[in-house]
């Protein structure tokens, strides 16, 4: 290309081994203007040719180095090029460049052709965001036509090489094939030590040393691949485009392309087109469809039916709750459920007890301060412990409601306590984690942090880890000391998540981040950044970690690297913690909507609208979703699938 | 010290007092670091936290225990690793690179055992090999202590410093731009463990190994990014085919490739008394996994062990330069 054109040499004669100085004469006939393209096997020039010394006529003159010394083998190697040459000249293709003329020089070869004034498709996709689906099928039924040409050549052509850097757009928007495997006949192909690079679109047989046709089908089908996903296979480990559904990402490829695509990369020869009329074929059905132009503005229009029945349902309120239990003010927090009762905290003071199944009320017990704090079952003691915002943490008798003890704090408690080991821990606004003993509430140690911690902490055989206001993250031993320390550059209101078997720590931060920390040294491994607080408490579920962030999506990553896998974006900000069940993902959010999304795909299932904005998590128990909203209510949705 | 923080400190170290779930697991002098807020706290009671019930309440779901295996040992003893590598006997040149290095400490500050290992294999002719696999080796041990073990003698543990994973993963990508600026011809594996205390840092690119050896055998943690170990992945080729394949030398990930470079990056806690060993193809090309698992459990000295595999790959012919680190666990 000219506008990249430049001058060997010009940095110093180091380098006057390998390429032409600008202003080389070649055979008296091609003046070398600059270098155009090159690196492995060859470097490519353009040239003037001085034949026509009143016409501008630029050539592409491409050199190759013929290293072995031998003189034997020096002479076969190049009647080979010279076969091969002779080969390409006779070819007569609109895709295909013509060959002028080739020659050797010392221990160069040289072929003259055709300059294609464009660009590889390598450079297009680096130099452009997105290329039109139906421009892509256009290339590709182009590309069928010019591959199938040399297939039917009297003695069949293999390309062996197709990949998008072979493939160049002329100035006409035509695809035109460069660069054909003549260079390796100059590789020796023996590999003595260790390489680095495979070419990322050679089919597998390749490799065993059967080539085929169909090689060069497979190697079209992983150029498509490459272009309509922009992932380049040379990054991927070898044959891993299954591994890349197209779609994923390029929602805009229509299925039929999909399956072309997919077609061509199969692994076994047999399955994949016979021939390149085959292949051509399919895509041009495509072309006929107008609809796959619109087929990406489609997007929900054309949802699955199955897609379209959660819609309606949703949109008529066809996902009744089975009960609603309706509090005097907001219920913020989350409900918790044991055997035949389900028990919530409200605003409105009261912790409330009602029937699992029918929501009939059972008892409630009146606080002095708003209830942020989520109920917690103490099953051994049978209690329902909580904190209020009158300071005071209660332990009630789950079946009666009647109070069995409760301690006092120097500040609001709006943390939710932790039951292990007999003890309970808690958090308040006064600075302190308390362990309390769960049979009498006797107090045992507090820990001073020295601002409020609201974090539930999460508690382990050898670790008491919680976040703190302060941005700290503590794990204190058993018995209250301090055993490491991590502070993030924001409160942490996060509550942790321990995976026992591994002893990593996940935790969110108001400084956007979720962490993973050593649950034993408190070292952090890993790091994922949203665009807003995570207060929202991650939770792991096989290698995915699912956390909301107040930037309004709900993440899943994979635990043990923090690559994405899918994200799912709503238009509020989501604090309460996602909970994973059958291989759904339920959380709510400040939008007033309740959702189930797919814990594999990140797809919505289905989403209930409520009349508040949604911060408490739910609690799965007897086929009944239990969460509250801001407008008051304990809903009860029936466990549809 | 005052007398008042010295019995707060030193009251649950009496076996007695300590909580019984946590007695077997805890080291048996926890160092007297104390959280500043500690002085302002109420004095341990006589009675420490009781916590009779051994088995913890799983109510929640929140409390389920720590494999035993897991727990670091309670002795004074700390990890042991040897370290060997070898021309071969058929290669001019060792483009092999190994490094390793260890801290550990007893003091009032407690400061976590640290240690940094790396094999790395290097590729290219007229020495770009062996300056790519040093090159590579250096600047990922500067890289960590820099990010994470000096922070760690500071006792800094903050968001301001990289996480240990994302500070191996920028140190292996800025090794690989290094290489691309200032060895271009030059190509190389990288395979590093950074332990801190019981868990095991992992991140790797390239054919150069990591196992996991213990009583009941050996596990290869890293997976080759090799042509033929794909092949084989899926099931293209056997891996007695691989063994022999004429391109079996063939990366389709390494250092000094392209301008970005995809790092494998794991973490395993690594049970007490097991091994861990780091080692380039030349040795497993040459000793069969069932001879270095074998080797490694009946040396109790692993530079001892390092040198007999090292040998051992040699009397098998010795075709390529040969690296081993060997990591021993204590418990």
């Amino acid at each position: 290309m000219p506008d990249t054109t430049k001058f060997a040499g010009m940095g110093g004669d180091s380098s006057s081994d390998s390429s032409l100085q600008a202003n080389t004469v070649l055979k008296s006939r091609y003046k070398i203007l600059g270098v155009v393209g090159g690196g492995g096997m060859g470097t490519v020039y353009q040239a003037r040719d001085l034949n026509f010394p009143d016409v501008r006529r630029v050539v592409a003159v491409k050199e190759m180095l013929n290293p072995t010394s031998d003189p034997a083998l020096h002479n076969s190697t190049l009647r080979t090029f010279q076969r091969e040459a002779n080969i390409l000249a006779a070819l007569n293709h609109p895709a295909i460049p013509k060959i002028f003329d080739f020659f050797d020089q010392k221990d160069r070869v040289y072929l003259v052709m055709e300059f294609i004034n464009g660009s590889d498709l390598e450079s297009l996709l680096a130099k452009t965001k997105e290329l039109p689906v139906e421009k892509i099928i256009e290339w590709s039924i182009d590309l069928c036509d010019v591959i199938n040409y040399l297939h039917t050549q009297p003695k069949p052509i293999v390309f062996r090489d197709l990949k998008p850097s072979n493939i160049m757009i002329d100035s006409f928007g035509k695809i035109r094939l460069i660069d054909f495997g003549i260079a390796k006949i100059f590789d020796s192909g023996v590999k003595k030590h260790t390489m680095i690079g495979t070419e990322g679109y050679c089919a597998p047989e390749q490799y065993k040393g059967d080539v085929t046709i169909l090689s060069d089908i497979y190697s079209l089908g992983a150029t498509l691949h490459h272009i309509l996903t922009r992932q380049d296979p040379r990054l991927a480990p070898p044959f891993s485009f299954p591994e890349r559904p197209i779609q994923q990402y390029n929602p805009k490829v229509p299925d039929g392309l999909v399956s072309v695509v997919e077609k061509a990369l199969q692994f076994e020869p047999a399955n994949r087109f016979q021939n390149c009329e085959e292949m051509k074929a399919e895509l041009e059905k495509l072309r006929l469809q107008p609809q796959i132009v619109i087929a990406p503005q489609a997007g929900r229009g054309t949802a699955m039916a199955g897609t379209d029945f959660f819609d309606n349902m949703t949109a008529t309120g066809a996902i009744e709750p089975k009960w609603k239990f309706t509090a005097e003010d907001e219920i913020r927090s989350s409900p918790t459920a044991h055997k035949e009762m389900a028990f919530v905290g409200s605003y409105d003071t009261n912790v409330y007890a009602v029937n699992l199944t029918t929501g009939a009320f059972i008892w409630k017990y009146a606080s002095h301060g708003g209830i942020a704090s989520s109920p917690v079952v103490d099953e051994s003691n049978r209690l329902v412990v909580f904190g209020s915002e009158d300071n005071t943490f209660y332990a009630l008798d789950y079946r009666t409601g009647r109070i069995n003890w409760s301690y006092v704090t120097q500040d609001k408690i709006r943390c939710t306590p932790r039951v292990a080991h007999d003890h309970i821990f808690v958090g308040s606004d006064d600075g302190h984690l308390y362990a309390l003993a769960a049979p009498n509430g006797r107090f045992r140690w507090k820990y001073q942090v020295g601002d409020p911690i609201r974090s539930r902490p999460y508690v382990t055989n050898e670790v008491i880890i919680f976040g703190a206001e302060t941005g700290e993250v503590f794990g204190l031993d058993l018995d209250g000391k301090r055993k490491w320390s991590y502070r993030t550059r924001r409160p942490v209101n996060s509550s942790p998540f321990v995976d026992v078997n591994e002893g990593i720590c996940y935790i969110g931060s108001s400084d956007n981040n979720v962490y993973a920390l050593d649950a034993s040294s408190g070292y952090s491994s890993l790091r994922f950044r949203t665009n807003g607080p995570v207060i929202s408490s991650p939770v792991v579920e096989g290698d995915l970690l699912f956390f909301g962030s107040a930037d309004g999506t709900l993440y899943a990553i994979n635990a043990q690297t923090f690559r994405e896998k899918w994200k799912f974006t709503i238009e509020k900000p989501i604090i309460s913690s996602p909970i994973v069940y059958q291989g759904a993902v339920y959380f709510g959010g400040t939008d007033e909507y309740f959702y189930c999304v797919d814990m594999q795909t990140g797809k919505e299932r289905w989403k209930f609208k409520t009349n508040g904005p949604i911060t408490s998590t739910a609690c799965i128990a007897n086929d009944v979703i239990l969460f509250g909203s801001f407008d008051k209510t304990l809903y009860a949705l029936p466990l549809v699938n | 010290m005052d007398l008042f923080r010295r019995l707060f400190t030193q009251s649950p170290s009496k076996p007695q007092d300590k909580p019984a779930v946590s007695d077997s697991s805890r080291p048996k002098e926890t160092a007297p670091m104390e959280p500043p807020s500690a002085r302002t706290a109420e004095p341990s009671p006589g009675t420490p936290p009781a916590v009779e019930t051994v088995a913890p309440t799983v109510a929640d779901g929140a409390t389920r225990p720590l494999p035993p295996e897991t727990v670091i040992s309670t002795s004074n003893e700390h990890l042991s690793f040897g370290q060997s590598t070898d021309v071969g006997m058929v290669r001019t040149t060792n483009q092999d690179t190994a490094y390793s290095m260890f801290s550990t400490s007893r003091s009032a500050d407690q400061r976590p055992d640290f240690g940094l290992f790396i094999v790395a294999d290097g590729m290219g002719g007229h020495h770009d090999g062996e300056k790519a696999s040093a090159m590579a080796a250096h600047v990922v041990a500067t890289h960590i202590a820099t990010n994470v073990y000096l922070p760690m003698l500071r006792g800094e543990n903050d968001a301001d410093r990289m996480p240990i994973t994302e500070a191996m993963i920028s140190a292996v990508q800025k090794a690989n731009t290094d290489i691309i600026a200032k060895v271009p011809e030059g190509g190389t594996t990288l395979t590093a463990v950074a332990i801190v205390g019981d868990l095991a840092y992992i991140v790797h690119v390239g054919d150069s190994r990591v196992y996991l050896i213990t009583r009941d055998g050996l596990e290869q943690i890293t997976r080759d990014h090799s042509l033929v170990q794909r092949l084989v992945e899926l099931d293209q080729l056997t891996p007695e085919e691989a063994i022999n394949h004429h391109q079996k030398n063939v990366l389709y990930r390494a250092l000094g490739q392209s301008d970005t470079v995809e790092v494998d990056a794991l973490t395993r806690r690594l049970p007490p008394k097991s091994r861990v060993m780091l080692c380039s193809d030349g040795l497993w090309n040459l000793v069969n996994e069932e001879e270095i698992a074998a080797l490694v459990m009946q040396h109790n000295n692993p530079q001892e062990a390092c040198d007999k595999l090292v040998a051992l790959a040699n009397t098998h012919g010795g075709t390529d330069n040969i690296t081993a680190i060997i990591l021993q666990i204590p418990g």
